[in-house]
């Protein structure tokens, strides 16, 4: 008993010296931080290459079936569904006498410059008894003035102050084509017919605002500008003469087509912001139960569950894998993410929508999706009327919900939790390898002075020993500092539009390597000034990966892409010609878009200058000053190191 | 004129002019840039308030000290274009401060740094940002740097008076007194590489003390002679000890009362007030041989503790450490402390808009933010502390590491 007691005694003891071993704790303590430096050290390739990997791969598996969860309603005051519409026929018919009226505007060829579709809108809510005027708006552009007449009416709630709305708006051309001239005529025959309907009940605790915008997306965006008295220097609209409350929520009417078989949800705002998720949960929910017709999101029909629809994947691929149900379910929903990612990643808005969100509204348009039948007003009529039942419902902002989320489905999110990492990891693998350039900037091996001792480490058979060398820190900032100064003066340029795009592209990629030349490079005893930059460039660029992934996931993703690899494998190389090649690439993939995509430029500094969407100064300043140090790196010719 | 002198002149011309640039109007607003008690905009309306002989004490937006809202009401006029003026005007003092003072610890006339170290001060974003926003804590860090220098300097009244002034407009800078006190009376020489003990006679700072209690007393005179009452001691001095005020900031205080039950209030009010003097005598003790960094690190220690900061407390912070090059290569993790700046300068900014723009986050996620912030100064903290501590060892050979027991 007592040698068990003895054996049991002597564990902790033992572990101990397992743990720490023997001697000196603070020489074991020495011993253990050197060697798990020397294995991160040793490891860092690999650690790089495992974060890469995992990172690039979890963006591919997004769109996985393992992925997501079912969407649910959070927030337990909106009840969708629970009410029931007394939308009828008789104001089908209504709708259908607006249409008439719209369709003989149209053929009269009515323009809003003669306010005349605008004064009709107007003399509608007025027919009806409802307050209603119109605005007047002009932006001044580069391309010249974009300008039309708002009309908008306000039905007082009968039942609270008024300090809180609802908006509920049409806009004259429709997103369908984003806004090429395809007209949204039975949208704003439906909120106009909705309007008189809507009157009649007297349950609204919210105002009921209408508008009908002018345009596509210039219209709303001068109307609610005025609304919220933001100025705009280059907006010249009309006062707003009736005002309302605090708009919680708004809900788009975009109805393009002859009749619908599906409704399809937008929610993409702009700068990336999405609203409520509850908000798209229950109009889809509304839509299912109330409407009885199928939700999309956007406008993806699923190939799946109706026939006749052209098929997401290409029709080389050969049919076992084309037949497998898991390859039909990704790519349905990588379909949906790569449309969500390309109006999140620009910061544009899919619809009118987009534009409440920079107010803090809680915004979606639906879309009824162009299609031979079977559904037409009598179904959009029904659940607008519940949807906004349930917005009317509200006692707070829509807040429970998710904000940060990726609708796979129209049934089905992704938290972000689920989608992040995939980013958050590539940023890490950069900014490991900014740390470890900067070690290696800091630390070089040198030969050993001749007659040294022999009584060297074991560790360093060679006979070579670490010396630390200076770093020119501040020469890498200046230069940093200095290509972003020129990103600035680049948005200037490209936004005036005054040179033309190729002159600008070959005077900004080459103004950088040419200023070079004259900066005095540090003397060898300190680092090469190329391993500094780049190991800043690196965590500069993995920062601001990390950052931008919270306010806007998938221009992260596009960062990480364009920037991850690319930045990392940035090297100088022995021969002239190798260096100026590496220097013209890494130019094309900073400046590029300059050159390759003209209408794409165009489309971005419309967006800045009249919607206030940040993507073009954002490339301008921060995404190609950091790729163009990249291309610094590859033509400063390293010194031995 | 010299090449320093050009360079410093450039820095506040280039300042001047971007002060003057056509500026958003949400700067003066902006959380980081301004507090409660430094805002630009209560300051005006205090100084309306007072100007039709209402007493801006009265209500609860004016926290200003009075001494600032005599000045401005009566000597120097606040308008749309005096402000940036008088704004670049004391950086450009706590500029010039600086370089006096590092001429000073290296005991030449003009040094090759000057420069730099105006231009460290001038360019540092963290200072910068609030100086365009009008924010008072521009003033409170040229009084700091003034009253460092002319310690320095061996100008004991100056001196003195200086902090007494700062003391007046933020309550926690009476954790410069000791060092200000000690700094007087030795040499703000660098003496970190060979430490000793204290040199001069402890008792001379007696009468320093009364002095620096005659002035306080003499400016709290002064203040409720302009005010007529008591009730501007509460409203400006009690704000620091009683944070009446959450308005978000960067600091790591607000959101902590947020969240706390009323009854636990005084005691944690007490503890977070007390937990700041705690670290005086410890910090001069340890450098009695160099009493400039002591204050230096103090200066840290408000930066990261400090009940109302604006980004000004770190800026002031980071911009000393032009100071002291001798540390840089003993700084243990210099680029780890840079990057957590980097990301909670751009974090920062970003879940403020978050939660109070674009409204798709919370409360939370600013505090967050300034969590990444509080990490980052009190890296940069702990960094200095430890370079200063092991300058004193010096190199060591290969194969030897140092070792703290």
């Amino acid at each position: 008993m007592p040698l068990a007691l003895q054996t049991l005694r002597a564990i902790p003891a033992r572990l101990r010296q397992r743990l720490r071993g023997g001697g000196d704790p603070n020489a074991a303590r020495i011993r253990r931080r050197q060697a798990l430096a020397n294995k991160a050290w040793q490891g860092l390739p690999l650690i790089k290459l495992v974060l890469f990997a995992v990172g690039y791969l979890w963006l591919l598996a997004i769109p996985s079936a393992q992925f997501g969860q079912r969407t649910y309603i959070d927030e337990n005051a909106l009840q969708p569904g629970q009410v029931h519409t007394y939308w009828s026929w008789n104001d089908v018919h209504r709708a259908d006498r607006v249409l008439e009226d719209l369709e003989r505007l149209r053929d009269h060829n009515a323009t809003s410059d003669e306010y005349v579709i605008a004064n009709y809108v107007v003399g509608e809510f007025e027919k009806i008894g409802i307050p209603a005027r119109t605005q007047h708006y002009a932006f001044d552009t580069v391309d010249g003035v974009t300008e039309g007449t708002n009309a908008y009416a306000v039905l007082q709630s009968p039942r609270a102050s008024g300090t809180e709305a609802i908006v509920i708006s049409a806009s004259w051309l429709s997103r369908a084509g984003d806004g090429d001239g395809t007209l949204n005529l039975r949208g704003v025959a439906t909120v106009i017919s909705l309007a008189q309907y809507l009157k009649k009940y007297s349950l609204w605790a919210k105002d009921l605002v209408f508008v009908i915008s002018d345009g596509y997306l210039d219209g709303m965006q001068a109307w609610i500008t005025t609304y919220h008295g933001a100025a705009q220097p280059n907006l010249h609209a009309e006062p707003l003469t009736l005002s309302s409350g605090v708009i919680w929520t708004a809900v788009n009417v975009d109805y393009p087509g002859h009749s619908f078989s599906h409704l399809g949800i937008f929610f993409e705002g702009l700068n990336g912001r999405l609203p409520n998720q509850d908000l798209l949960n229950s109009v889809s929910l509304i839509t299912r139960h109330t409407g009885g017709l199928p939700v999309l999101v956007h406008d993806h029909i699923d190939p799946r569950d109706t026939p006749n629809q052209p098929e997401i994947l290409p029709s080389w691929l050969p049919d076992v894998i084309k037949s497998n149900p898991d390859v039909q379910e990704y790519a349905v929903r990588a379909r949906n993410i790569v449309r969500h990612m390309n109006y999140q990643a620009r910061g544009a808005a899919s619809g009118v929508h987009g534009l409440l969100h920079q107010f803090r509204i809680d915004a979606i348009t639906v879309f009824a999706v162009p299609a031979t039948g079977p559904h037409g007003f009598h179904s959009l009529g029904k659940i607008l009327e519940s949807s906004l039942r349930t917005m009317n419902n509200l006692l707070e902002r829509l807040h429970a919900s998710f904000f940060f989320f990726l609708l796979v489905g129209p049934g089905t999110f992704m938290k972000i939790g689920s989608y992040l990492p995939s980013v958050i990891l590539v940023g890490t693998a950069m900014l490991f390898s900014g740390l470890g350039e900067w070690v290696n900037a800091g630390w070089t091996l040198a030969a050993p002075p001749i007659g040294s001792d022999e009584k060297k480490e074991p560790s360093q058979a060679s006979g070579a020993t670490w010396v630390q060398r200076p770093r020119p820190v501040l020469l890498a900032v200046s230069i940093m500092a200095a290509t972003h100064l020129l990103g600035v003066v680049l948005f200037y340029v490209v936004s005036s539009r005054l040179v033309n795009a190729t002159v600008v592209f070959m005077l900004f990629s080459a103004l950088p390597a040419l200023a070079l030349q004259l900066v005095p490079l540090p003397a060898p005893p300190s680092a090469p000034l190329a391993t500094v930059l780049k190991a800043f460039n690196l965590c500069f660029a993995s920062a601001v990966v990390s950052i931008t992934s919270v306010l806007n996931f998938s221009l992260a993703a596009a960062l990480a892409v364009f920037m991850g690899l690319p930045l990392t494998l940035a090297s100088s190389s022995p021969s002239l010609p190798k260096r100026i090649a590496k220097y013209a690439l890494y130019s094309v993939l900073a400046l590029g878009w300059l050159v390759l995509c003209p209408e794409e430029t165009r489309k971005a500094i419309w967006n800045w200058e009249v919607l206030g969407v940040w993507l073009a100064p954002f490339i301008c300043i921060v995404y190609a000053p950091l790729v163009l140090q990249a291309a610094l790196v590859c033509t400063l010719h390293a010194q031995s190191s | 004129m010299d090449g320093p002198d050009v360079t410093f002149s450039a820095l506040v011309a280039a300042r001047l002019l971007v002060a003057y640039a056509p500026l958003p109007e949400a700067l003066k607003h902006d959380h980081q840039l301004s507090s409660p008690l430094t805002s630009y905009s209560r300051l005006r309306e205090g100084i309306y308030l007072f100007d039709h002989g209402i007493d801006p004490y009265s209500g609860g937006s004016f926290r200003h000290s009075p001494l600032l809202l005599s000045l401005f009401s009566t000597v120097l006029p606040l308008t749309p274009y005096t402000s940036p003026i008088l704004w670049t005007a004391a950086d450009a003092v706590a500029a010039w401060a600086l370089v006096r003072i590092w001429r000073l610890r290296t005991g030449a006339k003009a040094t090759s740094r000057d420069g730099q170290v105006a231009a460290i001060y001038l360019l540092n974003p963290y200072i910068f940002l609030p100086s365009l926003a009008l924010s008072s804590s521009s003033i409170e860090n040229a009084l700091a740097l003034l009253s460092l220098m002319f310690a320095c300097r061996g100008r004991a009244s100056a001196s003195l008076l200086t902090l007494a002034c700062l003391v007046h407009l933020s309550l926690p800078s009476v954790l410069l007194l000791l060092p200000t006190l000690l700094l007087i009376i030795t040499r703000p020489v660098s003496r970190l590489a060979l430490p000793r003990p204290f040199g001069a006679d402890l008792k001379r700072t007696l009468p320093l003390l009364a002095e620096f209690v005659g002035y306080g007393v003499l400016l709290t005179a002064a203040s409720t002679l302009v005010c007529g009452n008591w009730d501007w001691a509460e409203k400006t001095w009690g704000a620091s000890l009683t944070l009446p005020d959450l308005t978000p900031n960067p600091g790591l205080w607000w959101y902590f009362f947020t969240e706390m039950f009323d009854h636990f209030r005084p005691f944690f009010l007490m503890v977070f007030s007390v937990h700041l003097l705690i670290y005086v005598v410890p910090i001069c003790i340890k450098f009695q041989h160099d009493i400039l960094y002591a204050a230096f690190i103090l200066i840290g220690v408000l930066a990261l503790f400090k009940p109302y900061p604006t980004l000004s407390d770190p800026g002031l912070f980071l911009s000393m450490f032009s100071l002291f090059p001798e540390i840089y290569p003993y700084l243990r993790h210099p680029i780890v402390t840079a990057l957590i700046h980097l990301h909670a300068s751009l974090l920062l900014p970003l879940f403020n808009s978050l939660w109070l723009r674009q409204g798709t986050g919370n409360a939370n996620f600013f505090y967050a933010s300034t969590l990444v912030f509080g990490v980052g100064n009190g890296a940069a903290l702990l960094d200095a502390i430890w370079a200063g501590l092991r300058i004193a060892i010096g190199k060591v050979e290969d194969g030897y590491e140092v070792v703290q027991e």
